[in-house]
């Protein structure tokens, strides 16, 4: 007796609602529609790109005779070539720079901008206006700065100093670079800044006035420490974006003098674009993939620690 | 729903990666076999049908905005070609030709039919399959005796046509005159050596002020192409192809011989430019600013700039030979020049009527008058016309006396000195691997400008060696 109960009871567990099911479907169709588009666009820019350099830093590839299947051919030449390695460590000085020139600038900048009483507006839309300034116009404007008989040089020998060639001198070059960019985009970075400076209830500060904390203690004990996740999050995305810097160090140097500007973004570009060699390109591509994904994961965590 | 949306997620990627994997291979072309490494074009005949009568599109290399007389010119010759084959319909494009670009081009099949290039691309283009091979549509052309053979000769290799000139150069050096006279610097002769060069330039510099004595290219593979025609005046070569094994050369004692007269343009004389990470358009533009008394480059392309937006008079600007290395040798520059090529992928029907667009106004009255009206242009808004050195015909066939009468009417014309012509050496490039050998010494002259006591035979080793396990070890020559 007790069997057949069973059953129904089985039958009723596995057997497929489907009314159920299509309601919901038929709820959350709209949704699924307008997810479509989204998906449709990162398949088409982000995932497949990504897929085809993986699969291409396995091929020879040859757009017009065909490509063909070299396994890990292109990972052995990129490994083995002594620029990949220079490159790279170029690229970890460059982004070491960028922190010890650039990073401190525009928090500094935010800061200081708050405690303005007057002219915060203007010396705000001041900071922010080179960052508007077009690339071509950029390393014209610097290139003439860096001139040996440009301002900074003028300066130089006014104090009796020999004139420094900033650009052809590789002991300069990078750092030549570094500070033209912190000049160009120090500013955006600072609103970002100062949109949380300015979100710190003001209470706090008078609070700290009223307990007898100075400006540097104020910026000590409340700025900074609200500000931290912020400068974790700017820092990491520093990190990586900083990472895949090529634009200048092409524009203005290709790479040179003697290689001390060349990045691990710029030997990718000339692998791909100077020697044509798509499939060593897109080994280089991956392995920068791989480490950028790790670095990726990490700031997930901590943003996820964060929150 | 969240099984439903991985579903999704999941025929998606799929999709992805299967048209990922489907990619990569060569695009398909309408009619076998019409690549570069195909011999099958049959001027004329490349089908039983009459290509006259076949609906044919073709995109051609159209001028970009700015060149607005050129472009009317263009439409003038389209309106004209259509008028003789109404079957073809042609589609404009304004792309210019650039190495960064050209294997994106091809990649995604976007490289018009018709493309323009230079001499220093041949062998590159033609290593990687990119250009078509036009070998027996040239033979079948009835002009092909009439072309300019050091010009066209660049693009036949290994018995193979891949490309018509149009114009082309002997890399020269450009003097400006003006900053010669400023520091009271005699002109040198015409038939001059290294050290004319040197003690010129020297003369002429004026580092105090930002005047450099000569700007020779230091940064991107321009560097080393420019370098290369001291190597050729020293008498050395880049690489020796025997039974099929290419060896680098240029490690040479030629080799090193220019390497350091270079050094001493740089420390001896404290000749050229403190920051000398020029490139191409850098050093042409520190010459059209009067920042340099000396610049070596295709001359017209230097005096075109310098006239037209620098303000600086022909009379101011001294084309000279490359110098010879010493006195009595030859004048030797790199040959270089403008080339229209045909896209290999193609069909060999549009690969024909692409040919015949290209040599449409080839030796024709229509091509005299379009130079006329150029130069009119030219005058009528107060600008100079410079002609190459070089153009596809001969300068003592009927049609290069023609060309000559047109020029010799007008005022506006930059005349070249006759006795140069005379003296110039023209030397094509390397055969394989140039712009990687060009790379490679790049970096070898930025060493020699920022290491005085640099080693130059160990720097050339260093880059020879790498050029040959890089590229040439890789090589199957013929």
């Amino acid at each position: 007796m007790e069997q057949p109960e069973v059953t129904a009871t089985y039958q009723k567990l596995t057997k497929p609602d489907y009314t159920a099911r299509s309601g919901r479907w038929r709820k959350h169709l709209w949704g699924y529609a307008f997810l479509v588009p989204a998906i449709v666009v990162f398949t088409l820019f982000l995932w497949m790109p990504i897929f085809k350099g993986i699969v291409n830093s396995f091929f020879h590839i040859d757009y017009v005779k065909g490509s063909s299947f070299v396994g890990l051919d292109n990972y052995k030449q990129v490994l083995n070539d002594p620029d990949t390695w220079k490159a790279v460590k170029n690229t970890l000085y460059y982004m070491f720079l960028c922190l010890i020139i650039g990073f401190w600038v525009p928090i500094a900048a935010s800061i200081a901008i708050s405690e303005l009483r007057k002219f915060q507006g203007f010396v705000r839309i001041s900071a922010y206006l080179p960052y508007v300034m077009p690339g071509v116009v950029l390393y014209g404007v610097w290139r003439w700065m860096y001139d040996p008989v440009g301002p900074l040089n003028a300066v130089l020998s006014k104090f009796g100093t020999e004139s420094i060639s900033f650009i052809s001198d590789s002991a300069w070059s990078m750092i030549s670079l570094v500070v033209m960019e912190t000049w160009q985009q120090f500013g955006s970075a600072m609103l970002i800044y100062l949109a949380a400076v300015l979100s710190i209830p003001r209470d706090w500060y008078e609070a700290a006035e009223i307990d007898g904390a100075g400006v540097w203690n104020r910026i000590r004990y409340i700025t900074l420490p609200s500000m931290k996740g912020l400068i974790i999050l700017m820092l990491i995305l520093q990190v990586i974006g900083t990472s895949q810097a090529y634009q200048s160090q092409m524009a203005l140097l290709d790479g040179g003098p003697n290689k001390a500007t060349l990045t691990y973004a710029l030997h990718i570009v000339k692998y791909a674009f100077t020697s044509q060699d798509y499939g060593a390109a897109s080994a280089l591509g991956v392995l920068m993939f791989i480490v950028l994904g790790i670095l990726g994961i990490i700031q997930f965590k901590l943003n996820k620690e964060e929150y | 729903m969240r099984k439903f949306s991985a579903v999704l997620l999941c025929m998606l990627l799929l999709g992805t990666m299967l048209s990922a994997c489907s990619g990569g291979t060569a695009p398909k072309k309408e009619a076998e076999g019409s690549g570069a490494n195909n011999n099958s074009n049959t001027g004329n005949t490349s089908g039983s049908e009459d290509i006259t009568k076949k609906k044919i599109t073709i995109k051609i290399h159209y001028p970009t905005p700015d060149l607005k007389v050129m472009r009317a010119q263009e439409d003038d010759k389209i309106k004209r070609f259509q008028a003789e084959y109404p079957n073809v319909e042609i589609i404009k494009d304004d792309w210019q030709y650039k190495i960064e670009e050209i294997g994106v081009k091809m990649a995604s099949n976007e490289a018009p039919t018709i493309f323009n290039t230079f001499a220093t691309e041949a062998n590159f283009l033609v290593e990687k399959g990119w250009v078509a091979d036009i070998t027996d549509l040239y033979n079948n052309w009835k002009y092909k005796d009439q072309m300019n053979p050091v010009l066209q000769d660049q693009f036949v290799i290994n018995g193979k046509v891949y490309g018509l000139a149009y114009n082309g150069y002997v890399v020269s050096t450009v003097l400006n005159k003006k900053l010669l006279d400023a520091k009271s610097v005699a002109v040198p002769p015409v038939d001059w050596t290294w050290d004319d060069m040197l003690n010129t330039a020297k003369n002429a510099a004026n580092p105090a002020k930002g005047v450099a004595g000569i700007a020779p290219m230091g940064k991107g593979n321009e560097a080393g192409w420019n370098w290369t025609n001291f190597l050729f005046e020293a008498g050395g070569e880049i690489e020796k192809n025997e039974g099929g094994k290419v060896t680098a050369t240029f490690n040479s004692e030629a080799g090193i011989k220019a390497l350091d007269f270079y050094k001493k343009l740089k420390y001896e004389a404290n000749a050229i430019p403190k920051d000398w990470a020029l490139g191409w358009a850098d050093a042409v533009n520190t010459f059209q600013q009067g920042r340099t008394a000396m610049v070596m480059a295709g001359a017209a392309d230097v005096i075109e700039p310098a006239l037209n937006q620098g303000g600086m008079k022909p009379e101011d600007v001294l084309t000279y030979p490359m110098p010879a290395a010493e006195k009595g040798g030859k004048h030797t520059g790199i040959l270089g020049g403008n080339y229209y090529v045909i896209n290999p992928n193609a069909t060999k029907d549009e690969q024909e009527m692409a040919f015949r667009y290209i040599t449409f106004d080839y030796f024709s009255e229509k091509g005299l008058q379009a130079l006329e009206a150029n130069i009119q242009e030219r005058k009528t808004n107060g600008k100079y016309y410079v002609p190459q050195l070089m153009d596809y015909f001969k300068a003592d066939s009927d049609f290069g006396k023609k060309t000559q009468a047109i020029y010799d009417k007008y005022d506006n014309i930059y005349k070249y000195n006759p006795e140069i012509t005379a003296l110039l050496d023209g030397k094509p490039e390397a055969q394989f691997g140039t712009q990687d050998y060009y790379a490679e010494m790049s970096n070898v002259i930025q060493e020699t400008f920022s290491k005085k006591d640099m080693d130059s035979k160990a720097q050339l080793d260093t880059a020879a060696k790498n050029v040959q396990e890089k590229v040439f070890d890789k090589l199957k020559a013929q």
